[in-house]
């Protein structure tokens, strides 16, 4: 016979059946007919030898005579829920067919279900299956509610309930209580929640709460509190109305959840996306979002903004010879000094303009990083050009002072390029374009300072356009020409030889250095223009060894990466050998700086150089970030002391004592020292005194074209008629006025 | 109360499910519950012969005694002592001793007549 009532579904193939009696003729009877309907049996004779018996293969269901003697049903029933694991394991109860007491006596010792005795098998069949099948789907049940309270636990989530018309109508689960701090014991009731609530966020809640009870509506939203044990957490907390049968509002349900850790991670990734790394300033998206924010309040307000583009002078050089972390050190001193000269705010800001009220554009104010060593200042609201000037003041002025980055005290300026909505520009892009020219203005006119942008300054731009391309022409067009500023050996009041110095004729206009060399080293253009420079020069020294004996040397400026080029040497020669001139009269200049940001690649350019007699002089020397022990090492024949330390000479004690050394390391060096720029008598006698006999400047002559240095010579020169020379020709005057 | 119809004894029906719990007959089943049956009559008998004893009736043991027949005898299909069992059985838990012994001696009468019957089954 198969086993009736439902299908075997998801029980156990043959499900263990306990089966306790004291009736032996019933024991064996019921036994018999559980068996042959597909039930394992064990069976017990008592309730003590049932207990017994649990600790070996626990069944699946018990059945149990309600009424034995010495340990009854219930007391066996008691005793089986007492003893761990047996919770809830399904216990049928066999009573009499009116034995109500023992009905209700056996819900109390905690059977699952009672059964009236009857020898028709099939009903203990029947409900027997029903009691493992409940017992399985409660056990799921207990599992499934303890993943979930694990699971909520892992996620910092409880659940919550409120009724309106119960006493405690508000209950926290005991994962809901631990995401408050608190034990499943503890009790904690609305207004316990409440008073973690700071007050303006309570006020805030409590008005939203209000709000959604009124309108029946769910409640979303975050609240921050703070545990008894002083933790700041947000709690998100998500209700929905439940409806009684009515179909009014009985109460809430919802689940509520920490998500401090989300909101410090949205916070964090918010910061990476809008503020600068390096600084903590706000970075370009933020300071393009905050520029179109007060460009648009300021339509409304018809007020004026203040765009600042803030450029750190020559920010390379302090990076290539500090090194990055150095400069970056550099750009954090520098971002927190800018950062001062505002009313900087580091409120994020994302389309939340409409709250910050009336007056909410004076938050956007601050200081951003663009990239790079590039500032932007940010001003709201500014009353005129001169508001703006005076915080472009306020950043120099931050900037006097060293900043002390990789050892050592460095000095820092800036450009600053100013610009006014709506006058110089109605967009961002406009602005920062407007400011930009304006920096550039001032970088050209000696940096550290600002300027407001006009269009005349956008004409320079254009300009300097134009000025690229007509330089790109001038060589081919022979309008650039070389001037030459004679050197004199002060002892002898003779010329020694003589330095070429690039000049552009450009039309009627004479171009000066400063305004296409840079621009030539820019754009490249430098390489043909030096080569070109090489070759004239050895003409000249050709065409003047033919009209009045020159036998010296004329210098040529070359920039260090015409040094780099293999083929220099073989340049130079085909020079001089186009003119039949010796290797000598053509002498190389190449600045410090120059020589010691390519130092390894320039060497070997230097030696070759020197071995077919070509002499190599150190422009600028004293400038430089080097230490002099290299010097050694170099194949050089000269250095010239820098203009700077011979303009000071006689004002300052520094700079006599900067030559002083410069003559004296040249001497032990074998070097020959000239200095450049000497304008005075005074400045001639000094270094003269010092022992420096060799100069060159305006005192003897400015740069002049070729033939009329030729009548320099012969009118100044050789007649012996020039101030400097009676001067020099008197050395013990000299030594005299020296020491006055 | 009359002797019972003998052939109400043991009820056809009751006796064909407990053989139907044993088809074959390989498990000895029936065999087993009768002898089940005689061995816990063997047990409680003396029981209950010792509560009748003495001034007193032990209605407790009465209970017991009464309630364990109704049950095993039910399950044999001896309707009518199962049915004797139950009102001594109500007799006893309501404390009426009031003509007990006498259901007692008719009772122990019908036990008799079912041994009988039974023994006749094997």
């Amino acid at each position: 016979m198969l086993p009736t009532g439902q299908a075997l579904d998801d029980l156990p193939p043959r499900p263990r059946v306990l089966l306790v009696d004291d009736d032996e003729v019933n024991l064996l009877l019921t036994a018999a007919a559980l068996r042959e309907r597909g039930f394992e049996v064990t069976e017990a004779a008592s309730g003590s030898e049932a207990l017994g018996q649990l600790s070996g293969r626990a069944p699946d269901v018990v059945v149990l005579d309600a009424l034995m003697p010495e340990l009854d049903g219930f007391e066996t029933c008691s005793l089986l829920r007492a003893t761990p694991g047996f919770e809830s394991l399904p216990v049928l109860m066999l009573t009499g067919l009116d034995d109500e007491a023992s009905i209700n006596r056996a819900y109390q010792a905690g059977a699952t279900d009672f059964f009236v005795k009857s020898s028709q098998w099939s009903l203990l069949d029947g409900r027997l299956r029903y009691l493992l099948r409940s017992s399985r789907t409660r056990l799921e049940l207990e599992r499934s509610k303890a993943k979930l309270a694990r699971a909520q636990d892992l996620a910092r989530m409880g659940s919550f309930e409120w009724w309106r018309e119960a006493s405690a109508s508000f209950a926290i689960s005991a994962e809901g209580l631990r995401v408050f701090g608190r034990g499943p014991q503890d009790r904690l009731d609305f207004i316990g929640v409440m008073r973690m609530v700071p007050a303006d966020d309570r006020h805030v809640f409590l008005r939203l709460l209000r709000d959604v009870i009124a309108h029946t509506s769910v409640l979303v939203t975050d609240l921050p509190l703070t545990l008894p044990d002083g933790r700041q957490r947000v709690v998100h907390i998500e209700a929905e109305p439940e409806f009684n049968e009515q179909g009014g509002v009985s109460g809430y349900t919802g689940i509520l959840q920490d998500v401090t850790d989300r909101r410090q991670a949205e916070d964090r990734i918010r910061q990476l996306a809008h503020f600068d790394a390096l600084t903590g300033l706000p970075n370009r998206r933020q300071l393009i979002y905050r520029v179109e924010r007060a460009i648009e309040s300021a339509r409304r307000g018809g007020h004026e903004v203040g765009l600042l583009l803030i450029d750190l002078d020559r920010f390379k050089v302090i990076n290539d010879t500090l090194g990055h972390t150095a400069g970056d050190e550099l750009l954090v001193e520098v971002g927190r000094r800018l950062r001062a000269c505002v009313r900087h705010s580091d409120q994020i800001l994302e389309g939340v303009l409409d709250g910050l009220g009336n007056r909410g554009h004076r938050g956007l104010e601050a200081v951003g990083r663009l990239g790079g060593d590039e500032f932007v200042a940010l001003l709201p609201e500014v009353a005129d050009e001169r508001d703006a000037e005076r915080v472009a003041q306020r950043v120099l002025d931050a900037l006097r002072e060293p900043i002390f980055v990789g050892g050592q005290e460095c000095f820092v300026t800036a450009s600053v390029g100013i610009a006014l909505y709506p006058r110089d520009g109605q967009t961002m892009a406009d602005l920062l374009r407007n400011s930009d020219v304006a920096m550039y203005a001032v970088k050209s006119q000696g940096r550290n300072a600002s300027a407001v942008y006009s269009p005349q300054l956008a004409g320079h731009g254009k300009q300097k356009l134009e000025l690229e391309s007509a330089l790109h022409k001038a060589l081919e067009r022979n309008e650039i020409v070389l001037h030459y500023q004679p050197k004199i050996d002060v002892r002898a009041a003779r010329m020694v030889g003589a330095e070429a110095l690039m000049r552009w004729q450009r039309g009627n206009v004479l171009v000066p250095p400063a305004d296409f060399i840079p621009l030539a080293e820019e754009t490249g253009l430098i390489v043909p223009l030096s080569e070109w420079a090489l070759k004239e020069a050895a003409r000249q020294a050709k065409l003047w060894s033919l009209q009045f004996g020159f036998s010296d040397s004329i210098a040529v400026n070359l920039p260090s990466r015409l040094f780099e080029r293999t083929d220099l040497v073989e340049h130079i020669h085909q020079c001089v050998s186009a003119y039949g001139v010796p290797h000598r009269s053509i002498q190389l200049e190449i600045t410090e700086n120059n020589l010691m940001k390519d130092l390894q690649n320039v060497i070997p350019s230097l030696h070759r150089l020197n071995e077919v007699g070509v002499e190599i002089s150190i422009d600028d020397f004293g400038t430089g970030y080097s230490s002099l022990a290299y010097l050694t090492t170099l194949p050089i024949s000269e250095v010239k002391i820098d203009r700077t330390f011979v303009r000071d000479l006689g004002i300052t004690p520094q700079s006599s004592a900067v030559v002083t050394a410069i003559i004296a390391l040249a001497r032990a060096l074998g070097l020959r020292v000239i200095a450049e720029g000497v304008e005075t008598l005074r400045q001639m006698e000094v270094l003269h005194r010092l022992g420096c006999s060799l100069m060159q400047g305006f005192l003897f002559s400015k740069p002049l074209p070729a033939d009329e240095l030729e009548r320099w010579i012969a009118q100044t020169v050789l007649p012996r008629k020039a101030p400097w020379i009676t001067q020099a020709d008197s050395p013990a005057d000299l030594a005299s006025r020296g020491q006055a | 109360m009359t002797a019972p119809n003998p052939a109400l004894l043991l009820d056809p029906e009751a006796i064909r499910r407990l053989r139907e719990l044993d088809p074959s007959g390989g498990n000895k089943l029936l065999e087993r519950v009768v002898n089940a049956f005689s061995n816990s009559l063997d047990r409680l008998l003396p029981d209950l012969a010792r509560a009748r004893e003495g001034g007193t009736l032990d209605l407790a043991i009465v209970r017991h005694v009464s309630h364990t027949l109704k049950s095993s005898s039910a399950s044999l299909g001896a309707a009518a002592l199962s049915a004797r069992c139950a009102d001594i059985e109500t007799m006893a838990r309501d404390g009426h001793a009031q003509g007990l012994h006498e259901q007692l001696d008719a009772m122990l009468q019908d036990i008799q007549q079912v041994r009988a019957a039974l023994a006749a089954l094997l």
